[in-house]
């Protein structure tokens, strides 16, 4: 089989990527109404913001060690043309782009917005499901602050998720303060015991980071606040941000927190 | 990707794991230059037209112009079919359209209006409002998202 047959597959899975990762995010209304109303500017440092994410997240999910940025950067703009085709033929399918609409700006919105989770996915899938075994399969190894990027990365994910609906909102009305300080324990006391007490395959790097205390302040900390920095950058996009008092942004910043934490603590599993 | 990785390690002066025996191919195959190619178009495309708008796009709050398309007699009334544009800088939510006639009033909300977009709806009514002077026009929205 030549290079070409084989990257015609790897391409299919990432196809197949994609769809997994992105269709609760295709089939949300919101993120259709966002994508027609989120600020230009914002969109575009999203857009912008975006490319670099997932050339990073190439070299961590590949198999070499070595980084090359050419194979790093086909790889990434491969993905993300991915992630626009299969938004733009989905949300043509399910009639939320009209065909009066193609080349606007609301439709461009609608499938760049949708295409960032999607091109994640191509990535991974790309990536991972590759065709050698698991025990030829290496990852590259992450450093401290690669470890921070990568917790960023799935704390953005998992937030992304659900960081376009109302109920985020809805539940920062709803909590009161003594919730609120609840929730952010509940987080990090996650954090700490998905990263370092459970256990999960490809974490073991992690865990040995001294007792208690210096693990905690070492990496625990700086991982829930990477966590509640994506969750209001999310929130910003958004416009959730617009006009709200500081209180009330704190506390949807620990409410989309809550997923974020769980997303950096488990980023190594997917990633 | 996975697979032309594998087989590309024969390319590099010290492959650090015995290339794939089947695929000794030497160089990236054309097929992922291709797929890099479309993303590389379509997400400058998407850069670049939001990069546009945001720059150079107009400004100012929605501004929307509601026309009549057509009227159908229908065993329900007349449906006047009319259609929505908002030739402002910024997406109007929420948009209430009232169209009244000289003997009667109907009215409708169009969820969404992106700036410099078109949205269609009907009204209803029980005379032909073609013949009693129908006037359009959006009386209010809200701001989006």
């Amino acid at each position: 089989m030549d290079g070409n047959a084989g990257y015609g597959r790897a391409l299919s899975r990432a196809f197949g990527g994609a769809l997994l990762f992105s269709f609760p995010l295709l089939m949300t209304m919101e993120m259709w109404s966002l994508g027609m109303a989120v600020e230009r500017w914002r969109l575009l440092v999203f857009l912008l913001l975006t490319l670099p994410m997932l050339i990073g997240l190439s070299y961590y999910a590949g198999f070499e060690p070595t980084f090359r940025l050419k194979d790093e950067v086909l790889d990434a703009l491969a993905a993300f043309g991915v992630g626009f085709l299969l938004s733009a033929v989905l949300l043509s399918i399910f009639g939320v782009l009209r065909a009066d609409e193609i080349g606007t700006q609301s439709a461009i919105g609608k499938v760049s917005l949708c295409a960032v989770p999607a091109a994640v996915g191509a990535l991974l899938a790309g990536k991972q499901l590759g065709e050698r075994g698991p025990g030829e399969r290496e990852k590259a190894e992450a450093g401290a602050l690669g470890e921070l990027f990568l917790m960023a990365v799935g704390a953005a994910f998992l937030a992304f998720n659900v960081a376009p609906t109302e109920e985020m909102i809805l539940i920062a009305y709803q909590m009161g303060p003594l919730a609120t300080l609840l929730l952010m324990a509940a987080s990090i006391g996650l954090l700490h015991l998905f990263v370092y007490q459970l256990g999960f395959p490809g974490e073991t790097r992690r865990r040995e980071a001294g007792g208690f205390s210096r693990t905690f302040v070492a990496f625990t900390a700086p991982g829930y606040g990477v966590a509640l920095l994506m969750s209001l950058y999310l929130l910003w996009t958004f416009g959730r941000t617009d006009g709200v008092a500081v209180h009330e942004i704190a506390t949807m910043t620990i409410v989309l927190g809550f997923p974020a934490a769980i997303g950096a603590a488990t980023a190594r599993l997917v990633v | 990707m996975a697979r032309a990785r594998a087989s590309r390690g024969t390319s590099n002066a010290a492959p650090r794991k015995p290339a794939p025996k089947r695929a000794p191919v030497n160089d990236i195959p054309p097929l992922e230059w291709v797929a890099a190619g479309v993303g590389l178009v379509l997400a400058s495309t998407a850069i670049g037209l939001t990069a546009w708008d945001a720059m150079f796009g107009v400004k100012g709050p929605p501004a929307i112009e509601v026309r009549l398309k057509r009227v159908t007699p229908t065993a329900h009334g007349y449906v006047a079919e009319i259609e929505a544009i908002n030739h402002g800088g910024a997406p109007a939510a929420q948009v209430q359209i009232e169209g009244q006639t000289s003997k009667e009033a109907a009215s409708v909300t169009i969820d969404y209006i992106p700036e410099q977009s078109t949205a269609s709806g009907g009204l209803i009514f029980e005379d032909d409002p073609r013949l009693a002077a129908l006037k359009l026009r959006a009386t209010g929205f809200a701001d989006a998202s």
